[in-house]
């Protein structure tokens, strides 16, 4: 049969060809027809106006421009000693000193010349030169609060600047109650620059009751008052990385408060630091950081009655063994091995990490706790609540709740100076970083007209009155902690017990300076008192 | 520069005598470019806390740090 062409052939065309052609042929036959062919118009149209922008493969010409190679040369090596400057000296070996003598016969007359009109001359008395805008004023910066803490009347409880200063931190809790509460708490981290005033919540814990805190180096660490949890928090994380319980199995099971946590820069690698906590059954604790991120304790010291050296002021204490509640610690910028502790007792020892004699045995300590005791100071009427040391001697400052602020040399038990600041608790006493001669102290309320206020001392001004006394709360709230920026040295921080905290500006004269300052305060620890 | 005596500590004096030597160079070449015929004899630098003295030679010089009593 003929093949059909087209399969849509009219119908009748197609029977007439099947009947004319084959006769013998079936009604159906097989038949293929070729596929209908359309001339592909993209292909053609697309090649029609392409054109090769570019090649990957095509050859790039380049030409040399200019060669820099370069030389390298060690400026300095940092190690922990620097022996180098050592080598220097020895190299010099073949100094010409003959050279070396005529220069220095031909200049040491000019030189001396000199240095006699210079101490002799008045050409620069009552010079000053400024080189930034002088800021005679004391601002609050920012004022900080976190609502939910503010609804259950919180008080913050600690307030802390983390290592660059850009960060500032705060725990809350309760101050004043008398019993120890099981509500829940905060802690707070802000950065300061860009806050609007009100706290991001990075671990609203669940159950610990109130928090001392202290922030250093980008990472929290937050100590319980009551169960005495520690709870770190890594940076940037919402949840706890590590928490332990330092007085659990390892020491025995007894729920002490703890008063203070600090971290301990270790001797050995700079970048770790131990975390040292403070607690009122006199255990001094320093606790290392395992990988896991779990706390293990590496060394312990407990303040125990009996081991306190005496000296004929003090009085007797009740029993020998008993535990010495330890409230506040500080150490000696000086030297790193020394610290002073204020007690619950109202005086403060000065101590030494590297006390060798053992404190009596507790059940369940895991770590042999020593007495770390060596100095007993006068004691204030009450309870010390801060000591702070100074950065530039070795002179510390204690306030308890007494109202007076002593100021102790490492050296002699009497105060050199005893100011009686109010007649309130004073929460908190810190130096100022950069004047050697300015504190800040926060002072508590009471029934007397005073303010909760933090006020700023300047002993080369007065050393009766406050140089500067900032207003922290509206309505006679005690303010309870300060720490000053080390890094942003104009920033003071104070939380309160209205749940707020405070990030002040001060003014440029609490942070330059003065020439003779240093000179001053050690006149000042020179004096003997009377 | 590099130290042959001093009476301070160590690094103190490598950082007092590598930076006064800078110093001390770029205010000679402040000095000779003023007047080409002129020279640095003696620098002094004054701050808060107390005053350094720079004697320059060919070769050496000389560090003076001295607290002025007023």
């Amino acid at each position: 049969a003929a093949p059909r062409s087209f399969p849509w052939e009219p119908a009748e065309r197609a029977l007439g060809a099947r009947r004319a052609a084959a006769p013998l042929a079936a009604m159906f036959a097989d038949g293929t027809a070729p596929g209908a062919d359309v001339r592909s118009v993209w292909r053609s149209a697309r090649s029609a106006r392409c054109e090769a922008k570019s090649c990957q493969t095509a050859r790039i010409s380049t030409a040399e421009a200019a060669a820099q190679s370069h030389t390298s040369r060690d400026a300095g090596v940092q190690t922990d000693h620097s022996k180098d400057a050592a080598q220097d000296f020895q190299q010099e070996a073949r100094v010409d000193y003959a050279g070396l003598l005529s220069f220095l016969q031909k200049v040491e007359d000019a030189v001396i010349k000199e240095l006699n009109k210079n101490w002799k001359s008045r050409a620069f008395d009552g010079f000053e030169v400024n080189w930034t805008d002088q800021n005679e004023t004391v601002l609050c910066l920012h004022t900080l609060s976190y609502a939910e803490a503010r609804d259950q009347n919180l008080q913050v409880t600690s307030v802390s600047w983390n290592a660059t200063g850009s960060v500032v931190a705060c725990s809350y809790g309760r101050l004043d109650d008398g019993d120890w509460s099981t509500e829940k708490s905060y802690c707070c981290r802000v950065n300061h620059r860009n806050c609007n005033s009100e706290f991001s919540p990075e671990h609203p814990t669940a159950f610990l009751p109130s928090v001392c805190l202290c922030a250093s180096a980008g990472r929290s660490w937050f100590g319980t008052w009551l169960h005495s949890h520690a709870v770190p928090a890594g940076k940037g994380t919402t949840g706890c990385q590590a928490r332990v319980g330092i007085c659990d199995s390892a020491l025995g099971v007894s729920p002490w408060c703890l008063g203070q946590v600090n971290w301990l820069p270790e001797a050995k690698h700079r970048t770790h630091c131990r975390l040292l906590s403070v607690s009122t059954d006199g255990k001094i604790l320093v606790w290392r950081e395992e990988r896991d991120g779990r706390l293990v304790l590496a060394e312990g010291f407990a303040v125990v009655a009996q081991q306190i050296p005496r000296s004929t002021q003090l009085k007797k204490f009740a029993r020998g063994d008993a535990a010495v509640g330890v409230t506040s610690l500080s150490f000696s910028p000086f030297d790193p091995r020394v610290f002073v502790v204020g007690v619950e007792g109202g005086f403060c020892l000065k101590c030494s990490t590297a006390a060798e004699t053992l404190a009596p045995h507790r059940p369940g300590s895991s770590v042999p706790l020593r007495a770390p005791a060596e100095l007993a100071f006068s004691p204030h009427g009450g309870p010390v609540y801060s000591v702070s040391c100074s950065p530039f001697h070795n002179l510390f400052l204690s306030c308890g709740t007494d109202g007076q602020v002593h100021l102790h040399s490492m050296l002699q038990t009497q105060p050199l100076i005893s100011l009686q600041l109010s007649k309130k608790y004073l929460f908190c006493v810190r130096w100022s970083p950069v004047r050697p001669l300015v504190f800040a102290a926060a002072s508590g309320e009471g029934n007397v007209c005073f303010i909760g206020d933090v006020h700023l001392f300047d002993f080369e001004k007065s050393s009766q009155k406050p140089a500067v006394s900032l207003k922290q709360a509206a309505r006679d709230r005690p303010v309870y902690c300060l720490e000053f920026n080390l890094k942003h040295t104009r920033l003071l921080a104070a939380g309160d017990a209205t749940g707020t905290v405070r990030v002040w500006q001060l003014s440029s004269d609490f942070t330059e300076q003065g020439p003779r300052e240093r000179s001053r305060l050690e006149q000042l620890a020179n004096e003997i008192p009377d | 520069g590099i130290p042959v005596r001093t009476t301070l500590d160590n690094s103190t004096t490598v950082q007092y005598a590598g930076l006064l030597h800078q110093l001390t160079t770029k205010a000679r070449s402040a000095v000779r470019d003023l007047d080409p015929q002129n020279d640095l004899t003696f620098l002094r630098i004054r701050s808060k806390k107390h005053e350094i003295m720079v004697a320059p030679d060919k070769e050496y010089l000389l560090i003076v740090v001295q607290n002025p009593c007023e």
